[in-house]
């Protein structure tokens, strides 16, 4: 009895200290509890990070101006350095100071915006006059080869757009002319990565269309922390204008892609370390950034995660709902009885199902637990011991694996089969599973088993998917708590199983 | 009052007044408050069961030898020397996984009980296989148990479709509650494991005789293959048996278990195994609801806390003993 009384002690502790905290969130701080009609918002968040080197910092970080004109933008976190923005003509950059630092530093830019709100690569005007293109200063042996270039591709277009979608065709191509190849071995060795746009607008420049260098941001949240993707921005006669050289004829998609910094500058200049990078992180908000803001500057047990980096944040997205999945499964399998593979290994599935679409996952799911099952067969024939047997079943999983990846790839289903390192190992892992199963309990159990992971992998998924679970679960991960209750309740539930009351069903009482 | 729904299912309220237990209420109510984690190392390992149970002098299947590690399989040959008959066992595997029964020699190759051929490389393969824990819970590495093979008692393989029958007495505070007869069948394979299509018989736990079989969940009353009787046959040495199972209890100190017996024609009854988490099916196997014991069981134990083994015993035959009026089937 004591021990119910401890529980039941517990348990109302934990609903009041979670429940309690997420009413404060609501009435006080005003965090709606649910999930808004509105679309969500976009944060984008610079990390600048350097290796300071015992001098004065300057770190110069160019800034989108569509943010700052909107007053979106804010500097997050950087605790000992005194902050700035200049305006240039139109042009922002972030300027951050400190005397003396040493070691590891990090420096944070954050930019918000609604989900389809802001046009940060559409045509913009020039300030002052039109732009004159400079003339890019080749060296004369690899000159002649750039104008025959220039020539041939001026020859076929009418005007800068036109000229811009034959330049990267002519780079683009499979079989390179002699001066392109040329060309590209040239700005490999001059520029490395930024070959191909470097070149790109070189040659721009020599056919008289003004162009300069822009950096973009993906916006992908399954991305986490991404290098910034260069861009080519053009004067069209009019307009500046964007494209991305991976599909220069078509204008960026505003939901796909944020341009972070236009005018060609430097993305970042940085006194006084070294090592420098800057990343970006992209993540989805569904709260509104003046609640946001108030949340984040609230106390440390009611900020929780919010007050951290984005890119640090982001991980907090998946791992929130790993506890909503552990509900389900002890809910399925304590009150309906459907037995699983290893008890949260279906959690890890819903969350394999998360990253691959439920469609394709089960697809591939099926897939490979077959080819798992047929692997096994041959080689149990081989006579091989346990181990080398389960890890040449992962191997040929693995083979399997890409070359599903590859089918369906040429199939023509380009987002079917994203596979990402997590399933795949969640996958590989759940054939060693079942074939162990299959060793000890029979066939009869590993088919069960497996299908019950399955039933109980897609109902996690399923209420992990839902919008206003992934909202609660994020920005009231105290409501955890009350989940834990509930799970400890459970805990302590005698009754019977869904599953006995039909294995009981011929039950006959003797005498 | 029949509902369509009993077709598919029993209702809670019914399997309550049964007095059905659950795995949720088996574990919660018996399992966990009376079997304390550390004691389970006790009877997962087999042999360190086996090790105890010699010390209070249980009578179990001779240990012929212990393999633990593969430098020992190269000594196989001279440990079985020129035995005829054998098993071979994971000393932590659970449910009949992993064994190996040889019961005859002929010439330079072993014969299973089914009449195939087994050659020594293919015993040394299973004992590899046994040592990568390929049998044992978890999957940790395990040690192999080559032990005696209980030649059963006539009256036992009468009712098997090969394979000897075993035993089962499940017991709280060493009053044993119930006790079943699991009997092979075409279909469980000569293996005596219920849901595999083994025969569940429900055993009186006064007299020692069977009262009640199921098959698959259904009640029978002759074995679907051998067409023999059931019920009504009486267990030898039925005293012995639960004085087996009563030290059992002693001796692991687990409050809730249960224990596996094998009778031998010679030898008498043998402890196999014991087990910490006994199944659910042998409630249907005798028609009674296991709550229906455990809580006078509970009752007596809480009343007369100092029972000695003799008293339990005999509270257990005078409580449980079954009112069914079976009579003893005279053997052909």
């Amino acid at each position: 009895m004591a021990s119910r009384i401890k529980l039941i002690a517990i348990v109302l502790i934990l609903t009041l200290v979670g429940g309690g905290l997420a009413a404060y969130k609501h009435t006080q701080l005003g965090i709606p509890l649910k999930v808004g009609e509105e679309p969500a918002e976009w944060l984008v968040e610079a990390k600048v990070s350097f290796i300071a080197t015992e001098e004065a910092v300057t770190a110069r970080l160019s800034l989108p101006a569509s943010a700052i004109e909107e007053k979106t933008g804010v500097d997050s976190r950087s605790t000992g350095y005194s902050f700035m923005i200049e305006d240039q003509l139109g042009e922002y950059t972030a300027v951050w100071s400190a005397d003396k630092r040493e070691g590891n530093e990090a420096l944070y830019y954050r930019v918000r915006f609604p989900e389809r709100g802001i046009v940060s690569g559409g045509p913009i005007s020039p300030s002052g006059k039109p732009p004159e293109p400079d003339d890019p200063g080749m060296a004369r042996s690899i000159r002649v080869a750039a104008e025959s270039i220039v020539r041939r591709t001026k020859e076929l277009s009418s005007n800068p757009d036109t000229l811009v979608a034959g330049i990267f065709r002519e780079l683009n191509n499979d079989e390179p002319s002699q001066e392109t190849s040329l060309l590209k071995d040239h700005y490999e060795e001059l520029v490395g990565d930024r070959a191909k746009i470097t070149l790109a607008i070189d040659l721009l420049k020599m056919s008289g269309v003004a162009a300069r260098l822009a950096y973009g941001v993906q916006l992908d949240e399954i991305r986490g922390a991404q290098e910034p993707i260069r861009l080519l921005e053009y004067y069209d006669g009019v307009y500046w204008q964007v494209r991305d050289p991976e599909a220069p004829t078509s204008v960026l998609d505003p939901r796909q892609m944020f341009v972070w910094n236009r005018g060609g500058d430097p993305l970042l200049d940085l006194s006084g370390g070294e090592n420098s990078q800057v990343v970006f992180t992209a993540t989805r908000d569904m709260v509104p950034m003046d609640q946001l803001t108030d949340l984040r500057s609230s106390g440390l047990l009611v900020s929780t995660i919010f007050g951290l980096p984005a890119s640090e944040r982001q991980v907090f997205r998946y791992v929130v709902l790993i506890p909503i999945g552990a509900f389900v499964v002890v809910l399925l399998r304590n009150l309906i009885g459907i037995a699983t593979l290893g008890t949260f290994m279906p959690v890890l599935l819903a969350m394999a199902l998360l990253e691959m679409e439920l469609k394709s996952g089960l697809l591939m799911f099926a897939i490979i637990v077959g080819a798992g099952l047929w692997c096994r067969f041959l080689l149990s024939r081989l006579n091989l011991l346990v181990v080398p047997r389960v890890a040449a079943c992962v191997v040929i999983v693995t083979l399997l694996m890409m070359l599903l990846s590859v089918v369906s790839w040429h199939l023509g289903m380009r987002d079917g089969l994203k596979i990402t390192l997590f399933p795949m190992i969640i996958l590989a892992w759940t054939i060693e599973r079942m074939s162990l199963t299959w060793e000890e309990e029979g066939k009869r159990s590993a088919i069960l088993q497996v299908l019950g992971s399955l039933i109980v992998a897609v109902v996690a998924f399923t209420v992990m998917e839902q919008r206003q679970v992934r909202y609660l679960a994020f920005y009231f991960p105290e409501l955890l708590l009350v989940l834990l209750a509930g799970i400890l309740l459970l805990g302590r539930y005698t009754g019977y199983r869904l599953s006995e009351l039909i294995r009981f069903k011929n039950f006959e009482p003797v005498d | 009052m029949k509902g369509w729904w009993h077709r598919f299912i029993r209702t809670p309220g019914e399997l309550h007044a049964l007095g059905v237990v659950g795995i949720n209420m088996r574990n919660a109510r018996f399992v966990l408050p009376n079997n304390p984690r550390r004691l389970y190392g006790l009877v997962d390992d087999k042999t360190q069961t086996k090790r105890i149970a010699a010390e209070r002098e249980i009578s179990i299947p001779e240990t012929y030898g212990i393999v633990s590690n593969p430098a020992e399989l190269r000594r196989v040959e001279r440990l079985l020397g020129d035995r005829e008959s054998f098993v071979i066992k994971p000393s932590r595997g659970s449910g009949g996984k992993g064994i190996m029964v040889i019961a005859e020699k002929d010439g330079e190759h072993y014969l299973k009980p089914s009449g195939a051929r087994v050659t020594i490389e293919e015993i040394k393969h299973h004992l590899q296989n046994i040592l990568a824990g390929l049998f044992s819970l978890g999957g940790l590495r395990d040690k192999a148990l080559i032990e005696y093979r209980v030649k059963a008692a006539r009256i036992m393989t009468d009712i098997s479709f090969q394979g000897a029958p075993d035993i089962r007495v499940v017991m709280l505070h060493g009053y044993p509650l119930m006790a079943m007869l699991r009997a092979a069948t075409r279909e469980s394979d000569g293996r005596s494991n219920l849901h595999q299509g083994a025969l569940g018989i429900g055993v009186d736990i006064a007299t020692g005789r069977t009262i009640h079989a199921i098959h698959h969940g259904k009640s029978v009353e002759l074995h679907p293959d051998l067409k023999v009787p059931l019920l009504g046959i009486q267990i030898p040495d039925w005293d012995h048996i639960l004085d087996i199972a009563v030290t059992c209890h002693e001796m692991t100190g687990l409050g809730y278990l249960g224990v596996d017996l094998m009778v031998d024609e010679e030898k008498g009854p043998l402890m196999i195994e014991v087990n910490a988490r006994p199944g659910l099916a042998i409630q249907m196997a005798n028609g009674v609801g296991l709550l229906k014991r455990l809580v006078p069981v509970q009752r007596r134990a809480k009343e007369h806390p100092h029972d000695e083994r003799r008293q339990k015993i005999s509270f257990s035959r005078n409580t449980f003993a079954s009112k069914s009026g079976i009579q003893p089937t005279s053997l052909p």
